[in-house]
């Protein structure tokens, strides 16, 4: 309910911003389509085109100032509105995981991958209690993205409180460029809170081979 | 005598609708959004539609059993020769359960683009295949075009045509 109300109040908000960006657009649009009072005389002109006689040629027509003054609000109005427009979309998506996924149910599986000179990942297989929940074929940009420190959320689900087994599967180039699969597995406890797992693909130096793991976040 | 006029405009309608049907736009797809996907391509790159956003993707759902794909490959071959350099990316994609034959298949017909292997049907269901091959042509922003089903001599003018529309856009 709180949530809610918050979300209507951002919601409420940003369409006051759009109202009050829209409106001196508006008018000026509206200044611009108004046909003027009378046809300027030949006074009017020089008196409005002739270079002001004091000297000083340099300075802004007086509405420059008043003008940029003018873009600079709308600008950070626009600024503010995009911001409130982002809130307002990751509020939207928490609210809609809080809904799909109730945190005393969540569970929430990542890969992630350090190094990789030994290891180059081609797919994800993940089993929760021998269940297939998720088959993930990697391109090589998703590869390289993990590879410069990328965390990507390769599955997000619902389990009940209790025991459980994931197993991953990893399959991709190994040392040598030989074909390469390799398995883990961890048992875990689903408790009342939200669980996250990591798989972690990393190289172990010392045996020139990729090392996975898996790991329990509390 | 009034009855003859009738039959003959009942004819002609039938006539023109099963032409149509060949060359239909499949009404489900066009115009929504391709369902994305991500296949392993036949030298062994795994490959994602959604990747190719920005670009103009022709996606041709083809069997090896099905006659007109023998006829529609060295077709769109030529295309992909012609006008990939334009930005367009032509991807084939296999249903064939038989993966083994349908890979000799597809060397045999010594084929320029990408030949992918959609061995679950999952990708097929998605699409709505009706009859092979099946060829539909996404434009820039990932949205559904134009679906042509089958091929006869000739379909490659206007898989041209609509290329040339969707590149210049």
């Amino acid at each position: 309910m709180n949530r809610t109300s918050r979300l209507l109040s951002t919601v409420a908000g940003a369409l006051w911003l759009a109202c009050a960006c829209l409106a001196p657009t508006a008018r000026a649009g509206l200044a611009e389509a108004t046909p003027p009072a009378a046809p300027p005389t030949a006074g009017d002109a020089a008196a409005t085109t002739a270079p002001p006689a004091t000297g000083d040629a340099a300075a802004p027509p007086p509405g420059a100032a008043a003008d940029s003054g003018d873009f600079k609000t709308l600008d950070q109005e626009v600024q503010s509105m995009k911001k409130d427009v982002i809130d307002l979309n990751k509020d939207l998506f928490v609210l809609e995981e809080e809904l799909l996924f109730p945190a005393n149910t969540q569970v929430a599986v990542y890969v992630s991958m350090d190094v990789g000179t030994f290891f180059a990942l081609d797919s994800v297989t993940v089993k929760i209690d021998n269940k297939q929940v998720k088959n993930y074929l990697y391109t090589a940009r998703e590869a390289d993205a993990l590879l410069k420190g990328g965390v990507q959320q390769i599955y997000l689900g619902n389990l009940k409180v209790g025991k459980h087994e994931l197993v991953a599967f990893f399959t991709g180039k190994g040392p040598v460029e030989r074909d390469y699969r390799r398995g883990a597995t961890i048992n875990f406890d689903k408790g009342v809170g939200a669980k996250y797992l990591e798989l972690k693909i990393s190289d172990k130096v010392a045996k020139h081979q990729p090392e996975f793991l898996i790991k329990d976040w509390e | 005598m009034r009855a003859i006029p009738a039959k003959l405009v009942l004819l002609a309608c039938l006539a023109f609708g099963s032409a149509n049907l060949c060359l239909a736009d499949a009404p489900t797809m066009v115009g929504q959004e391709a369902p994305d996907f991500t296949l392993k391509a036949l030298g062994g790159a795994n490959l994602r539609l959604s990747e190719f956003r920005g670009q103009v993707v022709l996606v041709n759902f083809w069997a090896r059993w099905a006659n007109d794909t023998r006829r529609e490959m060295p077709a769109l071959n030529r295309i992909n020769t012609t006008y990939g350099r334009a930005g367009l990316v032509v991807l084939g994609i296999s249903i064939d359960d038989d993966l083994r034959r349908a890979q000799d298949f597809a060397d045999s017909m010594k084929v320029s683009y990408p030949v992918m292997f959609d061995t679950g049907s999952e990708i097929g269901r998605d699409y709505q295949l009706g009859r092979l091959p099946m060829t539909i042509l996404v434009d820039r922003s990932g949205v559904v075009r134009y679906s042509h089903l089958g091929y006869k001599r000739g379909d490659d003018r206007l898989y041209l045509d609509h290329i040339r529309e969707l590149l210049r856009e």
